[in-house]
């Protein structure tokens, strides 16, 4: 990997981990309403994509995300913001048909050359997944921020959101956990190079494959996990109608991040994460790999309700297609105390 | 030692906390001072999962100071980099460095400044002369030095064949009696030897 410009040095927190906690985003929009006939998906939902009706066929999926750098590699770091910007239309279940750039341009520390380098990695990923870039804007910042604006289409009938799994499903998550906390260490030069090389290779992997093999299963419910961490994002999949029970045990995380969390190194973002949601969790035995759960993932997996019918079947699939962190990890159950268990 | 790690964002306090630590010889007690939740969770962490004893204090305007005691039972911590020893072996051939009185007063005084170094040699391997420091009085200055390096982990040796050409193998009193062979390797094994 090309470090030289050490992208991740001249930011205060990398990729998801500097997003805004859940409490005060809610706190910002949630005056904020946007209802439409054609709207199918909006603000209502905590779903970060949104879905405008065309006509029977089809219905536009539009959604942006941008990230600070998690890697010190150009390229590479545009590949993994791609990665992230385009995973809210397959967890969707859509297509991406094009996308826009956006930069945040930190031209005091870096020469014009990382920009480039940085686009062109962006692309990369948006043609793997047969979409095309179509323009972006960039502005100077002080930070760098990279990501896209991507619309993509979705069949109106076809469409997965993120808060109607059912009861008796489970749940399979696509990628492991830990990717703030290995994402601070690299910030901090602590990672060995062949383990930034791990840690980037499942940042940069589309959650498109994944998209495609679950449209094939009986799924109820789609998300993908991001800045709010495992626990985050199946809170707002439980929609306080059901409970969530995880079984620790199954839980994919990398052994790396275990020892570095054994160590401190996890980013405020999973402790703001863990406080918005205590109230929400109930813990049969408390678990030393708990802050895991909280931990902000950049370009994390999806995260499916699958019928217990289809799930040994849907979970095979995933990784004969190479997508081998896969892993049944949690049970949707009628609401108990908590609408979050783990065990 | 105390550090202010107050608006430093993670894993800075920690690291902090870490090269801190390292350079601390055991029993000494550092202070660090945090004004986030994250960073005193994550200090916390560190020590305690680092074997060290640690305790936090909420003090005004969101601060936390966090004590962490660096003692003997902090071994759990370190890998090969944060060992307390250096890889090096003393070397003693005699009892003195240097001739006379000012020679037996500078080894008590050389050995006696070893205590005081963050990191201390691995071994000490006494030869010929030297062994009379081993088995000196129990009252003599070197005692008292000789048995706080082995406390703190040193490993002294002394030479069974010097032992007994001075007939003071049954007055060792800080150490074990060491063999040629190990002698040899201790010397050749090592990172480096110095000899006084």
């Amino acid at each position: 990997m090309n470090n030289e410009a050490k992208l991740t040095k001249y930011v205060k927190a990398a990729g998801c981990a500097a997003k805004l906690g859940p409490g005060d985003l809610t706190e910002a929009i949630g005056g904020l309403s946007c209802t439409h006939e054609n709207v199918l998906v909006g603000m209502d939902t905590s779903d970060d994509a949104s879905v405008y009706y065309l006509d029977e066929e089809r219905a536009l999926v539009q959604t942006v995300d941008i990230i600070t750098p998690v890697v010190d590699d150009p390229y590479v770091y545009g590949q993994i913001a791609a990665a992230n910007s385009l995973s809210d239309v397959f967890a969707m279940g859509g297509e991406v048909a094009t996308a826009m750039n956006i930069v945040g341009f930190d031209g005091c520390h870096q020469p014009r050359s990382v920009l480039k380098e940085i686009l062109a990695g962006g692309q990369s990923k948006v043609q793997e997944c047969g979409g095309i870039i179509i323009g972006g804007h960039t502005i100077e910042a002080p930070e760098m921020t990279y990501g896209m604006s991507v619309t993509g289409f979705v069949h109106p009938q076809k469409i997965y959101r993120n808060n109607t799994p059912r009861i008796g499903d489970v749940l399979i998550l696509t990628k492991p956990l830990g990717m703030g906390i290995l994402t601070t260490a690299i910030k901090a030069d602590m990672l060995e190079n062949s383990v930034v090389e791990k840690v980037a290779s499942i940042l940069a992997t589309l959650n498109h494959k994944a998209s495609q093999i679950m449209r094939k299963y009986d799924v109820s419910a789609c998300t993908d996990v991001t800045g709010f961490g495992l626990l985050g994002h199946a809170y707002e999949m439980s929609f306080n109608r059901v409970t969530i029970a995880f079984e620790m045990k199954n839980i994919p995380i990398l052994e790396e991040a275990r020892a570095l969390a054994d160590m401190g190194i996890i980013p405020a973002g999973a402790y703001n994460n863990k406080s918005y949601l205590s109230a929400k969790v109930e813990a049969k035995v408390p678990h030393k790999d708990e802050i895991i759960l909280y931990d902000a993932q950049t370009s994390g997996g999806l995260l499916m309700a699958v019928s217990q019918k289809d799930a040994p079947k849907l979970l095979q699939n995933l990784k004969d297609e190479g997508l081998g962190y896969s892993a049944i990890i949690a049970e949707i159950l009628p609401l108990g105390n908590k609408p979050l268990l783990y065990m | 030692m105390k550090i202010d790690c107050s608006g430093l964002a993670c894993p800075e306090p920690v690291l902090q906390t870490k090269k801190a630590l390292e350079t601390l010889p055991n029993d000494s007690v550092l202070e660090v001072v945090v004004n986030s939740m994250a960073s005193k969770e994550n200090v916390m962490r560190f020590a305690q999962n680092g074997g060290f004893d640690v305790r936090a204090q909420d003090l005004d305007e969101g601060k936390t100071l966090i004590t962490i005691v660096k003692g003997f039972t902090c071994k759990t911590v370190v890998d090969a980099k944060d060992e307390p020893f250096l890889d090096k072996t003393l070397f003693l051939k005699s009892d003195k460095v240097g001739e006379g009185e000012l020679g037996a007063k500078l080894i008590v005084g050389f050995l006696k400044s070893t205590l005081e170094l963050p990191k201390l040699p691995h071994r000490i391997v006494c030869v010929n002369q030297a062994v009379l420091l081993t088995t000196a009085d129990e009252s003599a200055p070197i005692m008292e030095v000789l048995k706080a390096l082995e406390a703190k982990g040193v490993e002294i040796y002394s030479c069974g064949v010097c032992l007994e050409f001075f007939g003071v193998t049954d007055k060792l009193k800080v150490g074990k009696i060491g063999n040629a062979f190990g002698t040899i390797e201790m010397l050749f094994g090592g990172e480096g030897t110095i000899s006084l």
